[in-house]
């Protein structure tokens, strides 16, 4: 096998069919974060965004950049989760939900600015996101957690 | 055409798993940088590129006056949720079956 510098920009993109809505729902709101993202319990406001174990340890507390319901979120990351990742620098993510006019939508999740944070960087890449992502479009299209 | 057959056509074909291992490795290359390697056309390498884009495999972004690809790996984990993980598991449980049976004979 290669071994590879994690990337410091990353792109994850999938169609989900449910609404913009749904979508926005389901990345913002702990009831549903907690089925798809690792167990954590998410909670987006137009400031902040808050993620914490089932038992409230703090996962991640950023700052959100953007928060335009039901198409773009842009908030920061810190993977609190972990002693070492936790103190690297922070990095960013980007939500991008495009509905066609048959109800599904285009989830893309751009993970950038990991130049100062390489094991995150790591750590999110190949089963990170992807597990996150695609545990969320079964959750979605079949109404049950992928685990 | 359903979303997995565009992915296992993708994956069909040497040049086009090539193209992902390079991303792999490094990601947010330019068709320059992708073709270097590559004893093919640049044409040749953009249809395969656009076949990669057609599965979701490979998604662009434009940075300034460049065009960037980038490699999602979302889809083949959703076939390999599909497909590996339904078969690896029905051979597993069908050993684990195979081994009681074996033992409550003793």
């Amino acid at each position: 096998m290669t071994t590879t510098v994690a990337q410091t920009t990353q792109v994850y993109q999938v169609f989900i069919k449910a609404s913009a809505e749904q979508i926005w729902e389901a990345i913002t709101r702990p009831e549903w974060t907690a089925r798809y993202f690792h167990g954590a319990h998410i909670t987006v406001t137009p400031e902040r965004y808050d993620s914490r174990s089932a038992d409230g340890d703090l996962w991640g507390d950023s700052a959100v950049e953007v928060f335009e319901p039901p198409r773009k979120l842009v908030h920061g990351w810190r993977s609190m989760y972990d002693p070492e990742m936790a103190a690297e620098e922070e990095s960013r993510v980007t939500w991008e939900i495009d509905e066609d006019e048959q109800g599904v939508c285009l989830l893309t999740v751009t993970h950038d600015r990991l130049e100062g944070a390489p094991k995150t960087a790591a750590s999110v890449s190949g089963a990170g996101w992807t597990g996150v992502i695609s545990a969320l479009k079964t959750l979605l299209e079949t109404g049950k957690p992928l685990y | 055409m359903t979303d997995d057959d565009h992915v296992f056509k993708a994956l069909a074909d040497p040049t086009r798993r090539h193209l992902l291992d390079q991303l792999f490795e490094r990601d947010g290359r330019t068709l320059t940088e992708l073709e270097t390697d590559l004893e093919m056309t640049r044409f040749g390498v953009m249809k395969h590129l656009r076949v990669l884009e057609d599965a979701g495999l490979v998604v662009t972004r434009r940075q300034g006056r460049e065009k960037l690809h980038f490699l999602n790996p979302v889809p083949i984990r959703l076939i390999h949720d599909r497909w590996i993980d339904k078969y690896a598991e029905r051979r597993v449980s069908a050993l684990s079956e195979l081994k009681t049976r074996l033992e409550g004979r003793r």
